[in-house]
């Protein structure tokens, strides 16, 4: 005798929230999450280098914050835990259509250390001070993506190596050597760019 | 403290991310060693100035009403 397989159980229908949960969540998600919307953008801008893109990516991660909002531990790292969603939407759905993968081999990128070449010229770093925010954006986004990622969450968003680390799912390690290499590079094409507007005299080639 | 492990050391240090004692060393080492003091103080005006560079953009207000649309209706 044949019998059917077991039906599996109906999962009970979720809560319907009352009025004051759905407010608490709101009161919440305003004070944990939205306050940093400024951020997500700003990384968001970089991962995307457009503006538009970055509108949508931003919006559809507070969308997805805010359904998942009961699995946010309340009080712990938000930024870090927003930044993840964020990171995730963007590998899933905009970089499969706006950017190829990356193919440049970044164990190839040779060190090149800036204060080595301006040291008797400008210790100060003062030729810093002449190149304008677009400028310096624009050499950020044109990093390798790996670099650029790293970067922007450590000298533009202020985390630690460790949240870092878990943000971009790599050892703490990777971040330091990254970190390394991408400064080294923005700032070897920052020199590049003083020295080519006058900004500096440079050693000679 | 040699110069090497000094400088090996350097963004690690201005990201305080060095246990106490490493700082200790570096600190002593700096105050002794000018060439590595101003290499230290180049690379931290670099990274304060790429920070003053890149904070100023925020989302647009234009998004944030989109968003709080999205998510409460309003």
């Amino acid at each position: 005798m044949a019998t059917s397989p077991p039906s599996p159980p109906n999962p009970p229908p979720p809560p319907v929230p009352s009025p004051q949960e759905t407010d608490e969540k709101r009161a919440s998600f305003e004070r944990e999450a939205l306050v940093h919307l400024d951020s997500l953008y700003r990384v968001a801008l970089r991962l995307t280098n457009n503006a538009s893109d970055a509108d949508d990516l931003v919006q559809e991660t507070m969308l997805k914050a805010y359904r998942a909002w009961h699995q946010y531990e309340k009080g712990t790292n938000a930024k870090g835990w927003l930044l993840t969603i964020l990171r995730h939407a963007f590998i899933n759905e905009y970089r499969r259509r706006t950017r190829h993968p990356e193919t440049v081999d970044l164990d190839t990128i040779e060190p090149f250390a800036v204060f080595g070449e301006i040291q008797e010229e400008d210790p100060q770093g003062a030729f810093f001070d002449r190149i304008v925010d677009d400028e310096v954006l624009r050499a950020i986004d044109q990093l390798p993506e790996a670099f650029r990622e790293t970067l922007v969450l450590s000298d533009v968003e202020g985390l630690s190596y460790q949240e870092i680390a878990k943000i971009l799912e790599v050892p703490v390690g990777t971040v330091k050597s990254r970190l390394f290499r991408a400064r080294q590079l923005l700032q070897a094409r920052l020199y590049d760019y003083a020295v080519s507007m006058g900004y500096i005299k440079g050693s000679p080639a | 403290m040699n110069c090497r492990e000094c400088v090996e050391h350097l963004y690690e240090f201005l990201d305080r991310e060095v246990t106490p004692e490493l700082e200790r060393d570096i600190r002593v080492h700096l105050e002794e060693c000018p060439p590595c003091g101003e290499q230290f103080d180049f690379e931290e005006l670099f990274l304060k100035f790429l920070r003053a560079r890149c904070s100023s953009q925020g989302a647009p207000p234009e998004l944030k009403r989109r968003i709080l649309r999205e998510l409460f209706d309003e």
